[in-house]
């Protein structure tokens, strides 16, 4: 009798420990993707870029202004109509649009554009730097990272898939000398949280950015 | 290296040595309804002289002295019976015996007298190395049907996607070790066909699989290069004693559909004998990428294979054997992301083919002589439906011709020595290399198993081989088992391992044009190609480790094994075993120039050191007669020590992590590093199987956990996976079956369900979601 009782206390274990089991199964796993929703930022979710060409055709470049949220026709390179360019290798190469600035597509025009990187959350940053980092320490366009701890992505090694550096903020001088921060989250299709197939449809940008209107500094965007 | 064939050639002739018989013992084996039982293992426990049956169930032993004598009778399937025989001045013949059908573990089994294999003499589970077999009885109560699900299922193995090589890109990982590591073997012959090194197991069903072999430990010592990590044999039937046939249907979820038909039979009064199999199988794929608008993660596809096996006694010495394997894939997926689709087409075709022929003398020696044919053949390429531009993604041709000639004898009924030579010709016609490349082998090899008491036995091996590239090499093995009480079994081992560098480290050169637009330069091409990217103005830095590029060597491992089995009481046993490898010469992709928009330029180093260092434990409790529950457990440490040094010594993006709980950048550690993508730390499973034979019933229950394992990186590229990178989370996978025997044993029904919770994660893209299928199976055989 005895040896039945603690068999059927094998099994009430059994049964809790396989109940445990099912409950840790059943759900499946979802990707979280970040909000990116503040309540004063625009966010761009899939703009494409040059879709359906490779490294060996090139990309044509883009442009984009913050004013209209849109693209702008490469016919009004020279003007302060748009804000960054998307250049090179699938359109990832973020430019600003510099007048002075020889390796600007701005160049020779009006455009007073600038951008530096800043190792922030886009939330942390609060304020653009002074006119004097932005000379210092700006630059013409930002993309693949070398190591260098500009640019927006790297490649990861095993994978080949580009993932964007996290705490990685822009601040820019926008064409017409506006102050605004960028976040670049994605250049995939609807911007996964984590890209799983080496074929996934690209350049889709994704980004978000606040551009400060009445032409000052302050660049908080979360209360 | 050509003295040592000669040498090895002319001892194996030595021992065709001829002895006069004393007296003998011989009788018949036959089971509880009377069948004969084929290739039952008969040993003489005083002298551990020892014979196999026939395919009539017949042995004899000769030449042996008067004495007493205790047979120990042992088959696959059946329970060990022991006998005593007296031999006093005359022979003892007409021997009798049955033997009781056994109550099976769907774990790993550990068989004393094992179905003799015609393919190959060496007895897998009998090398230094842990082992594992998988029985064709495990398989039909798991209900599986391609050879990836059975294996998933083992203790220390899994299945997973190479992102970075493609959607279809998957294989099996063995204690840590890539795909491209463990040697995948038809009857002792290796099979070929990798996608980046990765060997995609669903390819192969497991109709007409009689057995399964791994090994888990470096076994280049026997099976030469490839086999660093080990060895997956695959055994097709083996004997046929009688006229039978099945036919098998199922069918289930995501309209998988598997059909087998099969027939084998004896000829010609017993001499010969042969089968054929062929098997259907479609699925249409699952989709685990919530992204995806159309198309699958795992592809669909159809596959037909073919399969048979002729023998023929020639004579009382020699058989011969053709046995032969021909399998075509097609797989359409079309995939978008609510974009224009792209058409992902693979056409497969593989064979395998051998003629054998086996030479058993009266001494006991036994020969094995061989010619292995293996072609595999992948056309893929994925076409943007935008513009009907067509990328070449994998398309090859790859042949290995094989002779071998093996040879077996036990001395003093207690050492078994094996072994073999022969020579290996393999070419490959890739599109992605200029030009058919090939590559020959000759290699010998041989293995000594001791059994020097009852307490200890030794193995050692040794295998030398030349390559038609990198040279000779020699791997020896060695491995010792003591067994203190009959309830221990204390076993260590030592084996070397290696791998030659295979055609695509050497000739490969590939952009991959949809994925990035990185290019991958084989070393031999390395030179050339990358001056034709300067010339063309394409090339924006040259690293320093450019100049480095040069002859590959072959990668080397040494594999140490030290556990022990406990038979706890008689129902329960425990296996534990520890495991340590450390890996040289590692050879991994490195950058080492960068085209003008960033996209990295790799070639192949032997630069890494790595170590895959862990244990695995294995529990089998038989709870009542039919009733048994076993548990697997492995642990896992699986990392690179370059890593580790570039941390200590703060090397360049290597000593920096970006934490994702402060938002802040700050100094690696080493404890920050996790080890090697796809690895989990730990992976266990547990199996309830019930049997209730009466009925002709049985049932199983199944659950694997797999740790949580490094997908890529995040945040910031530092080149190692730190603790906020990307992982696949741990998961539990349920799975179930239960079968049910009606009309005397000739027809069967069953009932499977894999991923019963239907788990899934983007980041597994293989992964399928609940699977139910139905079976019907029918046998035809003649009623006792």
């Amino acid at each position: 009798m005895k040896l039945i009782s603690t068999y059927k206390n094998h099994y009430q274990k059994l049964l809790i420990a396989m109940a445990v089991v099912a409950a840790f199964s059943s759900c499946t796993k979802e990707q979280v993707k970040p909000q990116l929703e503040d309540g004063s930022s625009t966010v761009v979710t899939d703009l494409p870029g040059d879709v359906g060409s490779t490294i060996n055709t090139g990309f044509k470049t883009f442009y984009f202004s913050f004013a209209t949220n849109g693209k702008v026709d490469s016919s009004a390179k020279k003007s302060t109509s748009w804000d960054i360019s998307f250049a090179r290798e699938y359109n990832s190469y973020i430019g600003i649009n510099n007048g002075t600035n020889e390796g600007s597509y701005g160049f020779g025009g009006p455009g007073k554009g600038a951008i530096v990187s800043i190792n922030q959350t886009y939330d942390d940053v609060k304020e653009a730097p002074s006119d004097a980092d932005f000379q210092s320490k700006g630059v013409t366009s930002v993309g693949w990272d070398p190591g260098n701890g500009l640019g927006w992505y790297f490649y990861d090694l095993k994978t080949h898939i580009a993932v964007p550096v996290k705490g990685r903020t822009y601040v820019l001088r926008t064409a017409d000398g506006k102050y605004a921060k960028l976040e670049l989250v994605s250049m995939y299709k609807g911007a996964p949280a984590v890209v799983t197939d080496l074929n996934w449809p690209s350049p889709y940008f994704t980004f978000r950015y606040y551009v400060q209107q009445d032409g000052s500094r302050n660049l908080s965007t979360k209360n | 290296m050509f003295k040592i064939y000669l040498l090895l050639y002319l001892s194996c002739l030595c021992l065709v040595t001829s002895a006069q018989s004393l007296y003998k013992i011989s009788g018949q084996v036959r089971n509880e309804q009377g069948d004969p039982v084929n290739a039952a293992s008969i040993l003489i426990k005083e002298n551990l002289r020892g014979t196999q049956t026939d395919t009539m169930g017949r042995f004899v032993i000769d030449k042996l002295k008067p004495g007493n004598y205790t047979l120990i009778i042992s088959a696959l399937g059946y329970e060990k019976h022991f006998m005593q025989v007296a031999i006093e001045g005359a022979s003892v013949g007409n021997i009798h015996i049955r033997l009781k059908t056994s109550a099976q573990n769907l774990k790993e089994v550990s068989v004393l007298g094992k179905q003799e294999s015609h393919d190959n003499l060496i007895d897998l589970t009998r090398t230094p190395m842990p082992s594992t077999v998988i029985t064709r009885k495990q398989i039909e109560m798991m209900g599986s049907r391609r050879l990836d699900e059975v294996l998933k299922e083992q203790t220390g193995l899994a299945i997973v996607n190479d992102i970075g090589s493609g959607a279809r890109a998957v294989g099996l990982q063995l204690q840590g070790f890539d795909s491209g590591y463990t040697m995948i073997m038809i009857d002792g012959q290796p099979m070929t066909g990798r996608n980046s090194g990765n060997f995609d197991l669903s390819r192969i069903t497991v109709a007409n699989i009689e057995r399964i072999e791994i090994i888990k430990g470096a076994s280049s010592c026997l099976f030469g290069s490839e086999a660093l990590a080990g060895v997956v044999n695959i055994v097709t039937r083996q004997n046929i004693s009688q006229s039978q046939g099945l036919a098998s249907l199922r069918y289930g979820s995501f309209n998988t559909f598997d059909a087998t038909l099969e027939g084998e039979t004896p000829f010609a009064k017993g001499k010969g004998s042969g089968y054929i199999s062929g098997n259907y199988y479609r699925t249409d794929g699952f989709n685990a990428n919530p992204y995806l608008s159309e198309g699958k993660t795992a592809p669909p596809y159809d596959s037909y294979t073919i399969q048979g096996r002729g023998r023929y006694t020639l004579s009382p010495m020699n058989a011969l054997n053709v046995t032969g394997r021909y399998a075509v894939r097609n797989s359409v997926n079309q995939t978008a992301y609510s974009t224009t689709p792209s058409r992902d087409v693979l056409v497969e075709k593989d064979l395998n083919a051998s003629a054998i022929l086996n030479t058993n003398f009266s001494t006991g020696l036994r020969l094995k002589t061989q010619y292995y044919l293996t072609r595999y053949a992948t056309d893929q390429n994925i076409t943007n439906l935008a513009d009907d531009q067509v990328i070449p993604t994998n398309n090859f041709v790859q042949y290995l011709h094989r002779g071998e000639l093996q040879a077996s004898q036990t001395f003093w009924g207690s050492m078994v020595l094996t072994g073999g030579t022969g020579i290996q010709y393999e070419t490959m016609n890739n599109n992605l290399y200029s030009g058919v490349k090939s590559q020959s082998t000759a290699f010998a090899y041989a293995q000594a198993d001791w059994k020097l008491s009852d307490e200890l036995g030794l193995t050692g091996g040794v295998r030398g081989e030349h390559h038609s590239r990198y040279g000779s090499s020699l791997n020896p093995s060695f491995g010792v088992k003591y067994q203190p009480i009959k309830a221990l079994t204390l076993k260590a081992a030592i084996a070397t391992g290696f791998k030659t560098p295979d055609f695509r480290q050497l000739y490969l050169n590939f952009t991959n044009l949809a994925g990035g637009g990185y290019t991958v330069l084989g070393t031999d091409v390395f030179a050339a190609e990358l001056q034709k990217l300067k010339d063309a103005g394409q090339i924006a830095t040259v690293f320093a480790n450019a100049t480095k590029v040069s002859t590959l060597k072959p990668e080397r491992s040494v594999a140490y094994s030290a556990g022990f089995t406990l038979q706890i009481t008689p129902a329960i046993k425990a296996d534990v075993n520890g495991f340590y490898n450390d890996v040289r010469n590692f050879i991994n992709t490195d950058q080492v120039a960068t085209k003008n928009g960033g996209q990295q330029i790799f070639s192949y180093f032997n630069i890494d050191r790595a170590f895959l260092t862990g244990a695995d434990v294995g529990l089998s409790f038989r709870v009542t007669k039919g009733f048994n529950i076993s548990a697997g457990y492995q642990l896992l440490y699986a990392k690179d020590r370059g890593v580790i040094d570039s941390i200590k010594a703060g090397t360049g993006n290597y000593a920096q992590v970006y934490d994702t709980d402060t938002r802040q950048v700050r100094r690696s550690k080493v404890s920050d590093y996790f080890g090697l993508t796809n690895r989990s730390r730990h992976m266990a499973n547990v199996k309830f199987t019930y049997e209730y034979e009466p009925k002709g019933i049985t049932g199983t229950f199944r659950v694997n956990y797999r740790g949580k394992y490094g997908f890529q990186e995040a945040n910031l590229s530092n080149q190692f996976l730190d603790p906020y990178d990307t992982y696949v989370s741990s998961f539990f996978l349920l799975n179930a079956s239960v079968q049910k025997k009606l009309m005397n044993n000739h027809f069967s029904v069953q009932l499977t369900a894999d991923n019963i919770m239907n788990y899934r994660d983007q980041l597994m893209p293989g992964q399928s979601g609940r699977t139910v299928m139905l079976g019907l199976n029918y046998r035809f055989f003649k009623q006792q």
